[in-house]
């Protein structure tokens, strides 16, 4: 089967490119000079929140293409992208508060531009589920695929509106990672992102192999109930 | 009929119905005013001066109402079964979304021309009707966001069950930028001199909010209602 | 360690563990759809009268 093929492969390399980020991270790329080591949350940090950001422009994408075909595995692929992408989300702002935590001391600073536009983002498609669990069938994905496009179209909303907000109140914004860092920290940049892409995709295909043997299950279920 | 005749028509029969039962309206105005009491209440315990804060407070107030509003915008036609002559109808899904629009855009005006000028009592500093007009400008803006980003998302909450729990759960997190860019252009011209480039950016922000709702709306309304 | 390190060692844990609660709970998903796979075949032995081992013992 391909998918189950797929998702053998990119299971190896998301684990392979996993554990040399993970190495890179800790042992080989230099101590920040400013932030010194606390700047290392960064890596996986950022990573993660554009791999989280790559999962909703995919589940945005699924549910364009559901509207089109009425194809139901194009909502399991909407719907398991929106479950990891939302994982990772959580994940960035749990990473984000403890280095908050490590850096200014406070857990949580509402005025910190990152740190508030993932939490709108978590509510945004924490709200998916909701929204899922209360239609069923044809609705279910049709609901669901248009609701993935309009979230898709409020991220950048909440990240502009943060930033906008930001700006007027201070002027300085926090950027994540500034571009003028050496390449001895870019290179490990690059590669923790490859291994949060690669384990989006792993995590998505081993869903999609799951979704699909119980869907066949489900069918077999109720030919056997009508014989 | 021609598009802008069958839309004119179905503006009309919502305005024909609210003026009639005067149902909605009036709730949206006592919920605004006795929201506001309670904020006050809830925050002014301690002897802050809360007179910073009032413009916000009024945001988050109008986006509650705003929820309530939006909520009621179709309990007439699905209570009546109007929706099903009208989806058997021959007009158009754009059109329907547009008069729905029209309607929650115009209850938010009428709500607003008695909350903004009685609130704006307490904290707009120095003349009073300048401040007023321009915040009056991007209110209308923001009553564009929340009737277009409303109409879609009390379409996909109306036939789901826990349809009032649901609706303020997907509305209310794509409001925040609403809410984050209408307070940011009333505190900007409301504490005396006006800061005519923050007001400006709020206000683009908006408009570029509307833009991109009413480009998400048209491409998916279709698919709402599709049964 | 120097100063801070709690937190990234904190911050990584957190991203391993949730991570692979989130392996585990597809590998539920995939114990489950076995499972039932299994209680399947063993009702189509029944059906089909056949009373081999492991029909029988599987359906005590």
């Amino acid at each position: 089967m391909p998918g189950e093929r797929a998702a053998l492969i990119w299971g190896v390399v998301a684990t392979i490119l996993v554990v040399i980020s993970t190495i890179g991270v800790f042992l080989v790329a230099p101590e920040d000079a400013d932030q010194g080591v606390i700047q290392r949350i960064f890596y996986f940090h950022v990573a993660i929140a554009i791999a989280s950001l790559v999962a909703f422009a995919v589940a945005c994408v699924a549910g364009i293409l559901y509207l089109r075909t009425r194809n139901a595995r194009w909502d399991d692929v909407g719907e398991a992208s929106i479950r990891i992408g939302l994982l990772f989300s959580v994940l960035v702002v749990i990473t984000g508060s403890i280095w908050a935590k490590a850096s200014w001391g406070t857990w949580w600073v509402w005025t910190d531009p990152r740190l508030v536009t993932y939490l709108i983002v978590v509510l945004i498609y924490a709200a998916y589920f909701v929204l899922r669990s209360s239609a069923e069938d044809d609705r279910r994905m049709r609901y669901s695929a248009i609701y993935a496009i309009a979230g898709f179209a409020s991220v950048p909303l909440s990240f502009y509106s943060v930033r906008v907000a930001e700006s007027f109140v201070h002027p300085v914004v926090f950027t994540g990672s500034g571009a003028n860092m050496p390449g001895s920290m870019l290179i490990w940049f690059v590669v923790s992102q490859a291994a949060m892409i690669a384990l989006f995709i792993a995590l998505l295909e081993v869903d999609l192999v799951g979704r699909r043997s119980e869907r066949a299950l489900r069918r077999l279920a109720l030919r056997l109930e009508n014989a | 009929m021609s598009r802008r005749r069958q839309l004119a028509a179905l503006v009309r029969k919502d305005l024909r119905l609210e003026l009639r039962t005067r149902e909605t309206i009036v709730a949206m105005v006592l919920f605004a005013i006795v929201m506001m009491a309670i904020l006050q209440f809830g925050f002014g315990t301690r002897d802050d001066d809360l007179t910073r804060f009032v413009g916000g407070l009024m945001w988050v107030t109008l986006a509650f109402t705003a929820v309530l509003g939006v909520g009621r915008s179709y309990v007439a036609e699905r209570e009546q079964r109007v929706l099903d002559g009208l989806l058997v109808s021959p007009v158009p899904r754009v059109v329907m979304l547009g008069a729905k629009a029209i309607a929650i855009f115009l209850y938010m005006t009428a709500v607003e021309v008695i909350v903004i000028p009685l609130v704006g009592v307490f904290f707009v500093q120095g003349p009073y009707w300048d401040a007023i007009g321009w915040i009056a400008i991007a209110a209308l803006l923001a009553n564009a966001c929340i009737a277009l980003s409303g109409t879609l998302f009390s379409g996909l909450a109306l036939f789901t069950r826990a349809r009032d729990l649901i609706l303020p759960v997907l509305f209310l997190p794509a409001l925040v930028p609403v809410v984050i860019a209408a307070a940011g252009a009333t505190h900007a011209v409301a504490g005396g001199p006006h800061d005519m480039s923050e007001w400006r950016g709020y206000c683009l922000f908006l408009l570029a909010y509307a833009i991109l709702f009413s480009l998400v709306s048209v491409a998916t309304y279709d698919a709402v209602f599709d049964d | 360690m120097s100063g801070g390190a709690q937190y990234v060692v904190a911050a990584y844990a957190v991203i391993w563990f949730l991570v692979l609660a989130y392996v585990v709970v597809l590998g539920a998903r995939t114990a489950r759809v076995g499972r039932q796979v299994e209680a399947i075949t063993r009702m189509l032995d029944r059906r089909e009268g056949r009373e081999g081992d492991d029909a029988a013992g599987g359906a005590d």
